[in-house]
């Protein structure tokens, strides 16, 4: 296990005259940043993130330590869920259980700001609905 | 999709194939400053907002809020310095009530860096961060990548070589708070003089243990002149050939509103 900070980047050891990735559109021969650089590189960051913390505290206490904030953070993922109507989602940043395991209470990102619901905000599903749905009624 | 969304680069990047002009880079404008006095810290930003060539807002506000006793000044695109300045405005609030102290200065500092490395300059904030906090004034700078600085007077921004000029030949080691704002505002002249991406006025924020007092237009060198000529006519130019006079009854005498008792209406969501 590495304790790597932040997510590797997909950046070439070796140079080639064939680009790997898909080059940037205005420019086809030229590395393309947003796409192949920060994109990923989000995608990746908390998992990282998590890795590192496991993994030094897997250094200081033994493997027992993760493993078992592994188990914590199953528990609560399974056990946490939120109607649709109340903002929704199972875990992620709806779960303040979840968070407090994370380490994350005291944190607010873009992600807790724009959470993707925006759009949808509008038809939401009631909760009869969604109950009915969930139990196979 | 929580967070940035880059669903449109598949649209863009097809719009681009049939022949759609992509968008060029444009370059931003301002200048900030800020400045370590004996017992407190100032910094100072002028208030032009630019898009590309053309001034979008004479008069914005380019200080922002952080802590009561620590303010930022933002360059670069307008929005990103909101709403980060925003968000970590909020997490500081959050981390000080978990723990019960006032937020420090290097506080902020580090998680704005943090932030904005996390985003590889992708998020265009260039800051100054001052402020006062139970360890003493503090004063640093945050580029867009997440490298900061710390010294005793800093500017950023297009205008920061024509500030830093001025901050090079008359800063002195020992200031009142006179002499603070004096040299901040002067520095911010130079800029709004010298840059073409700096204008307007002088906006000065003077953070002391105490309180912190924002000067909103605290030097107004480009004050608009009064017009030569004016267009308005006097009254009675045009002469009244004649005058009729409508009345409308009270719509009260036709509907009258009362409301039942007891009988709320149900709202359902």
């Amino acid at each position: 296990m590495s304790m790597r900070i932040v997510p590797a980047g997909d950046h070439a050891t070796t140079y080639t005259h064939h680009l790997r990735t898909p080059g940037a559109p205005s420019a086809p021969g030229l590395y393309d940043t947003l796409r192949n650089g920060i994109g990923s590189r989000l995608k990746a960051w908390e998992a990282t993130q998590d890795a590192v913390r496991m993994e030094s505290l897997r250094k200081t206490f033994g493997v027992a330590e993760p493993i078992r904030r592994g188990m914590e953070l199953k528990t609560v993922r399974d056990g946490a869920w939120r109607p649709l109507a109340l903002g929704g989602g199972v875990g992620g940043s709806s779960s303040v259980h979840e968070d407090i395991l994370r380490g994350r209470e005291s944190h607010i990102d873009w992600e807790d700001v724009f959470t993707g619901e925006e759009q949808t905000a509008g038809g939401v599903i009631g909760i009869h609905d969604e109950m009915e749905r969930k139990l196979k009624i | 999709m929580p967070g940035f969304d880059f669903s449109n680069y598949n649209r863009n990047a097809a719009l681009h194939a049939r022949g759609v002009p992509l968008p060029k880079a444009t370059s931003t404008g301002t200048t900030i400053v800020g400045c370590i006095y004996d017992g407190g810290v100032v910094i100072a930003a002028d208030t032009r907002a630019t898009s590309g060539p053309i001034v979008a807002d004479k008069n914005c506000e380019k200080l922002h809020y952080i802590a009561p006793q620590i303010w930022c000044a933002g360059a670069g695109t307008a929005a990103d310095t909101e709403f980060t300045t925003a968000l970590i405005s909020s997490q500081l609030e959050l981390h000080s009530l978990s723990t019960g102290r006032k937020p420090r200065v290097v506080t902020c500092m580090t998680l704005l860096k943090q932030h904005l490395f996390r985003y590889q300059g992708h998020i265009g904030a260039y800051l100054v961060v001052a402020g006062v906090d139970p360890t003493g004034v503090h004063l640093f700078t945050v580029h867009a990548h997440g490298s900061t600085d710390k010294l005793p007077y800093v500017t950023m921004g297009s205008g920061s070589l024509a500030a830093m000029s001025v901050f090079e030949t008359q800063w002195k080691p020992t200031l009142t708070q006179q002499d603070a704002m004096k040299l901040c505002s002067e520095a911010i002249q130079a800029g709004i003089f010298n840059d073409l991406g700096s204008g307007s006025n002088v906006d000065v924020a003077v953070i002391t243990p105490d309180k912190t007092t924002l000067h909103r237009g605290y030097v107004k060198p480009n004050e608009r002149s009064q017009k030569l000529k004016n267009y308005k006519f006097a009254r009675g130019t045009t002469a009244v050939l004649n005058e009729k006079i409508i009345t409308k009854d009270e719509i009260g005498k036709y509907v009258s509103v009362q409301t039942v008792e007891g009988e709320q209406m149900e709202v359902d969501s």
